[in-house]
């Protein structure tokens, strides 16, 4: 159900960095990095908290940094790498 | 006692050196709070100096990690809790625990604790490694 997954991955990157936004309100292909418009801003800390979220989730590890960066760029990257992992 | 790998000096090098390592990035520091510190003088051990003892902590014991490099700073502090502030004279232990790593930024769980005593406080620290 990639709904379900979207929804999923929204909420953890909310609970994960402890956000204060309604995890809907995150668009599927925003940028997670960086200043561009629209995206969230995170940095590199952020992207270590996701990959540690990410582990405990869906038991996923993410242990080299230029998969981090490509699978973290958006809501719909880390979705993709989650299914691609998972199958 | 082992200094190497910390770019801090005195009056600002909590840990005093490695009781034992467990793994990389693993083990125990010891540190003891001393009266002529600076930040005892001004105002007694201050909450934040505890995240920065186990992040001094957390990069003695990463010496021992050849992925790792030898110097960084504190970047980030993640559900810390304070039991009691520390005294000068007290003798404290540092336990840490490698959590994860992503390119330059570790993450390291510390427990405090007073030898021989109980939990001075425990969480979680990020440093970023490479500079100093």
């Amino acid at each position: 159900m990639p709904d379900d997954l979207k929804k999923r991955v929204k909420e953890l990157i909310v609970r994960q960095l402890k956000l204060e936004m309604d995890p809907s309100s995150i668009a599927d292909e925003a940028p997670l990095f960086g200043d561009a418009d629209g995206g969230l801003g995170l940095d590199s800390i952020d992207a270590l908290e996701l990959v540690l979220g990410v582990e405990k989730e869906f038991g996923i590890k993410v242990q080299d940094e230029e998969v981090g960066v490509k699978a973290f760029a958006s809501v719909n990257a880390l979705c993709d790498f989650v299914r691609e992992k998972a199958a | 006692m082992d200094f190497e790998p910390l770019p801090h000096a005195f009056p600002f090098r909590f840990a005093d050196g490695v009781i034992e390592r467990t793994g990389p990035a693993q083990g125990r520091v010891q540190a003891t709070v001393t009266a002529d510190a600076a930040a005892v003088r001004a105002t007694g051990f201050p909450a934040a100096a505890l995240a920065e003892l186990v992040a001094q902590s957390a990069l003695l014991l990463s010496g021992g990690d050849a992925a790792l490099s030898r110097k960084g700073f504190l970047a980030g502090i993640s559900d810390f809790s304070v039991e009691r502030l520390p005294e000068p004279g007290d003798v404290l232990v540092v336990d840490v625990a490698l959590a994860g790593r992503l390119g330059d930024a570790v993450k390291f769980e510390g427990v405090v604790t007073e030898r021989g005593g109980g939990t001075v406080a425990r969480g979680a620290v990020t440093v970023k490694q490479g500079t100093s």
